[in-house]
């Protein structure tokens, strides 16, 4: 089957255009949709689906998060593009308790497709209020699933996944990689599973868990390494909820080292859960404390340049790798 | 005016009675037995919802707000379900999850559910309106909601996109003055809620929401304009909450003489039937309830495991 180089962002939105394609209780709503949205993943729906099934709304996230709920369990599958994963706050009522358990607290047992869009982490600029990575929300309370894909097939396929899952998703779109291109598969059965992860590089000495804006500089730091002597594993969870734990435990009482490398803030960010598991299920097979590295527990700084030196960089993840192999 | 024909007041009558035999059931049961969870009374104030309900099709989508017990009675739901969840029954509609707080549904009856977090059911009635809209079904929604969380943001996000958008949505207010122990008049300068329908370019109306005739007359024309394509209506029920917030609470901010205009709405609504059918319906609605109870009080208690059942659905 053929496939085509795009951006992260177009193959996020040819996934939802070939799913609207086949599905016509799919819709989508968000600021600007309907010229084609802050991202551009959006361009030319209207065109062909009409403003039935994409919809501009104003700025109104708990409204929007609220809609998808109750649309999703009216047998709609709705799309809302939140324009930044920061206003996932804003309608917190709406995600995490309206989303997340209002099948549960009330006995229904039914499908509920709803696909919430949330743009994270920094971007070059964006500022404290438009960068923040707030995935973690979505593993803490219980009836969600969470993506973030790395590559732009991945954000293909997981849109694809999200679109057929009968329960809502977040789908965290990375910022810093809406400009990344890579090949795509266009055949419309491809679609990237839920709940699993990919082992970008195989190695036998430490194994970097991570995901979204730290794949690629994780692989960076990992060709580094091995110039060093250091095999590093890089394993993309893709999936937050349900997680990959039969990938990352292969992988560690393999290599015996792991680390968890996010954007997200370090200070219970996702990668407590994940070394706080590691340890848990696998204390005898580790050679050293699984360690964390994720962002500088600060608000973003608006700058772009202070921006980047409070995330994790190829230089941080190195060194901390290299620090890990030699304990 | 559509006035309700005597086969629809006798339906109403008895759902009313249904509901009432089931509020003065859970007053008694809270105060004689061990109740673990939190009843907000609705006796007193069953006229709106039964009159509202009846003026919608079974497959109408409902959002209510949880006092009381008569929407869900109002919209075709059994007392049995309901007892169930109250005492916390695996019989009970939520199959073992209940418990005091309302959050009974039926997705056949199009009965959607309460949120808790009270006010929150704006947006998600919009979005089976919306559905409806898109999928051309023919279906109404209506979000029901006290004059408290007429302060919620997402009344108003709501309102401004449905009506836009001419959804088939309709806003109904039960005002009984108080918000849990806030009067209304210290968060509102008007004291109908009704009003806010100008900004948004819809009808406002205000009816007696202890008639349930009236509420009955005023919600078919809403319905009709939904189901037109003609967008949403307000309206605005004034009730009297005859108890509490919840049952035991002590009430310190209430006038002593806050019933002084207190009409029953079971009386009411009586007074439109003849001879002593009225009489025979209480009869048959507390005959009803009373068996739901006992079979509710024998049902089987939940287990642990239904902790772990409904969270994501399997396909």
């Amino acid at each position: 089957m053929s496939h085509e180089v795009m951006g992260y962002n177009a193959a996020m939105g040819l996934g939802l255009v070939e799913e609207m394609r086949a599905d016509d209780s799919i819709f989508i709503m968000g600021q600007g949709v309907v010229t084609g949205g802050w991202f551009g993943m959006e361009k030319g729906l209207v065109s062909e689906f009409g403003t039935d099934r994409v919809l501009d709304c104003g700025i109104a996230e708990a409204f929007e998060a609220g809609l998808a709920a109750g649309a999703a369990i009216a047998g709609m599958k709705p799309v809302i593009n939140m324009g930044f994963g920061d206003f996932a706050l804003i309608a917190g009522d709406e995600i995490y308790h309206k989303l997340a358990k209002w099948r549960y607290m009330h006995g229904l047992d039914v499908p509920m497709t709803a696909v919430i869009i949330f743009p994270i982490g920094a971007m070059g600029g964006a500022g404290p209020e438009h960068s923040s990575c707030t995935e973690v929300l979505g593993m803490h309370f219980p009836g969600l699933k969470v993506v973030v894909p790395s590559t732009a097939e991945d954000a293909k396929g997981l849109m694809k996944s999200a679109l057929r899952e009968p329960n809502p998703v977040l789908f965290h779109s990375v910022q810093g990689l809406g400009w990344s291109r890579g090949e795509v598969p266009l055949d419309p059965d491809f679609i990237v599973p839920i709940g699993k992860a990919a082992t970008r590089r195989a190695g036998s000495d430490l194994s970097i868990i991570t995901y979204g804006s730290m794949v690629p500089r994780s692989l960076e730091a990992a060709e580094r390494l091995a110039s060093e002597g250091v095999d590093a594993e890089v394993i993309d969870l893709r999936s937050l909820v349900p997680l990959d734990w039969d990938c990352v435990l292969e992988s560690v009482t393999r290599t015996h080292r792991a680390m968890v490398v996010h954007e997200a803030f370090r200070t219970a960010g996702p990668g407590a859960e994940i070394a706080a598991q590691i340890q848990e299920r696998a204390f005898f097979d580790l050679e050293a404390p699984v360690l964390r590295l994720g962002a500088k527990d600060f608000p973003l700084c608006q700058s772009a340049e202070l921006e980047q030196a409070a995330i994790p960089s190829v230089d941080t993840i190195t060194g901390e790798a290299r620090r890990l192999a030699a304990i | 005016m559509a006035a309700p024909e005597p086969a629809l007041l006798t339906d109403m009558f008895h759902k009313m009675a249904v509901s009432r035999a089931i509020e003065l059931l859970m007053l008694r049961h809270t105060r004689e037995e061990r109740f673990s969870g939190w009843w907000h009374p609705g006796e007193g104030q069953e006229a709106a919802p039964i009159g509202a309900a009846a003026a919608l099709r079974s497959d109408d989508y409902l959002w209510y707000q949880g006092r009381g017990c008569a929407w869900a009675i109002g919209k075709g739901m059994d007392p049995l379900p309901i007892l169930g969840d109250l005492l916390g029954k695996m019989n009970g509609a939520t199959r073992g999850k209940g418990g005091g707080v309302p959050h009974w549904s039926d997705y056949g009856l199009g009965i959607m559910g309460e949120g808790a977090t009270l006010g929150s059911v704006y947006p998600l009635a919009a979005g089976s309106a919306l559905a409806s809209k898109i999928r051309k079904d023919g279906r109404v929604s209506l979000a029901d909601f006290g004059d408290g969380t007429a302060s919620r943001g997402t009344f108003h996000e709501t309102m401004m996109h449905a009506a836009a958008w001419k959804l088939p949505l309709i806003y109904f207010c039960e005002n009984n003055g108080l918000l849990v122990g806030t009067r209304t008049e210290h968060v509102s300068a008007s004291a109908d809620i009704a009003n806010l329908a100008k900004g948004y370019g819809i009808p406002g109306v205000i009816v007696d929401g202890q008639d349930a005739v009236a509420v009955y007359e005023v919600t078919v024309e809403a319905v009709a304009r939904a189901r037109a394509g003609e967008g949403p209506t307000l309206i605005e029920a004034k009730v009297t909450r005859k108890h509490g917030h919840y049952a035991g609470d002590p009430q310190h901010y209430r006038d002593p003489d806050y019933l002084k205009d207190y009409r029953d709405p079971l009386e009411l609504l009586a007074a439109r039937l003849s001879g002593n059918e009225a009489a025979r319906l209480i009869e048959q609605a507390d005959a009803e309830v009373a068996v739901a109870y006992e079979a509710a009080k024998a049902a089987p208690e939940p287990d642990a495991s239904v902790i772990e059942r409904d969270l994501y659905h399997v396909a």
